[in-house]
């Protein structure tokens, strides 16, 4: 198992962000739905090792980040996408995502081919020497993308990835997904529905800050039948999974 | 997102012999056509820290512009007003927080825009703030020498204030590499600059007038009750991981 979590907990003042929760992943590409506010990006930082938990106990590719050398030993391998990407406007694309894999420790010879190989991946081929206040939203997103997967991680992070793609791109996107999960653990945060029917092979379900599903996006669909609210299958699972949660 | 079909790629010539991967060609191709050759600091950077991630973070410091503008500021400020104010060996010994929280603030979670990222990175965060420092005292030292032809007042600060800092800054960044702890590296830092100060106010025969001065007591009042925040902080009963 690359994730191991058993009832991680982790409050803002009273404010119980992540409350609990206990999960094992291995390889495959897993989907974290949930409302705003759910839990799902403290959850995400708490994997990525950027947010202690408060209490619970964790372990990433099977090694305790409580450690300072096993935290930089996961960190190596770990490919994160924060919610919101900072960049550096004076920095090209090819800048940023080397600068990146230079601080996670990658050897220096892999880099040129690794960062180009991460440009072609997420299709900036034309964009590699623009510098990144030139780009949109949508393309900016990429580089992040870029970036998280410069170092072919065995844990990749992705907090709401799809933000600001077009519908192609999204289709492109959820193939490179695809691909990265049959070696990898892929966790994505989002609130979109129909990426994670697309893309995912397994889904978890936060309200606030617990695990209040966890299955087949199959099994999301068929807890939404007889319930009305959502246009399509899943979203209706989902509806439905929430409703009963809060209930 | 990587699509057979993209524009700008190479397509197989007909007759292409097999086996050949045209994605890895491209990618390499692409690999060479886009690197970027580091210059002679930042190979050099390199070499001496170990690291090119954090000579890297090294030679880019300047180039974030509103982090260097605060920054500099700030080292500025706090060197003017030290040169300017009383002489007491307090302000000396806490100058360089003021001005390593300020870049810190700046470089860090303050203003960084990338902070969260490098906080998941391999390399350590404080440690790659230790680096900012490093480049913010040593170029600004540059400057005042450069500015120092033209003015006085500019030397005194270069002299008394940029190049010390420059030097403070450099041994910490040296020992947080070598132990690879940015705390142990700090901690060295702030020795070093503790016995420079106390040091130089001992053969002046200031420091027994500083220390007994009733002035003082209010400050060493705030630096106990501080001491002993810090280390009820640090014995607090350990819950979840760091």
């Amino acid at each position: 198992m690359n994730v191991n979590l058993t009832e991680i907990h982790r409050s803002f003042g009273k404010n119980k962000a992540v409350d609990g929760v206990s999960l094992e992943l291995g390889t495959g590409v897993f989907g974290l739905l949930g409302p705003n506010g759910a839990g799902k990006t403290s959850l995400l930082r708490i994997l990525a090792t950027v947010l202690p938990p408060s209490s619970g106990e964790m372990a990433l590719l099977g090694r305790d980040p409580r450690a300072s050398a096993a935290r930089r030993e996961i960190r190596r391998r770990l490919g994160y996408l924060p919610q919101n990407l900072g960049y550096y406007p004076s920095f090209t694309v090819v800048e940023f995502i080397e600068y990146f894999a230079l601080l996670k420790e990658m050897p220096v010879p892999a880099v040129p081919r690794a960062v180009a190989a991460a440009v072609e991946r997420v299709d900036l081929g034309p964009k590699a020497k623009a510098k990144l206040r030139t780009l949109s939203g949508g393309m900016l997103r990429r580089v992040g993308i870029a970036q998280a997967i410069v170092n072919n991680p065995d844990l990749l992070l992705l907090d709401e990835p799809t933000a600001g793609l077009d519908p192609e791109q999204r289709v492109q996107f959820r193939s490179l997904l695809r691909g990265l999960g049959e070696s990898s653990t892929v966790l994505v945060s989002t609130h979109l529905v129909e990426d994670v029917g697309a893309a995912c092979s397994e889904v978890a379900l936060m309200s606030a800050g617990k695990i209040v599903f966890r299955g087949t996006p199959d099994e999301l669909t068929v807890r939404g039948e007889g319930h009305s609210v959502g246009d399509a299958p899943l979203e209706r699972g989902y509806s439905a999974v929430l409703a009963e949660a809060r209930s | 997102m990587n699509h057979p079909s993209t524009p700008h790629r190479p397509v197989a010539p007909h007759g292409f012999p097999d086996g050949v991967d045209l994605d890895r060609v491209w990618t390499g191709v692409a690999a060479e056509v886009w690197r970027r050759s580091p210059s002679w600091m930042e190979r050099t950077a390199a070499r001496l820290l170990r690291s090119p991630g954090l000579a890297r973070a090294l030679v880019t410091t300047p180039s974030l512009l509103l982090p260097w503008l605060i920054s500099t500021v700030v080292v500025f400020g706090v060197g003017a007003l030290i040169r300017l104010g009383p002489g007491q060996p307090a302000v000396w010994l806490i100058a360089p927080g003021i001005a390593a929280v300020g870049i810190a603030f700046a470089y860090g979670p303050g203003i960084d825009p990338a902070w969260e990222l490098s906080s998941s990175c391999a390399i350590s965060d404080r440690i790659v703030l230790l680096t900012r420092a490093v480049a913010v005292f040593a170029l600004n030292a540059v400057l005042g020498l450069i500015a120092s032809a033209a003015s006085g007042a500019v030397a005194a600060l270069t002299f008394g204030w940029l190049l010390p800092m420059t030097a403070v800054s450099a041994l910490a960044l040296a020992v947080a590499v070598a132990t690879r702890s940015a705390i142990v590296g700090a901690g060295a830092g702030v020795a070093a600059w503790v016995i420079t100060v106390l040091a130089s106010e001992t053969a002046s025969g200031r420091l027994t007038v500083s220390v007994t001065s009733t002035n003082a007591y209010l400050p060493y009042l705030v630096i106990a009750v501080a001491c002993a925040a810090i280390a009820v902080y640090a014995m607090r009963p350990q819950r979840g991981l760091q």
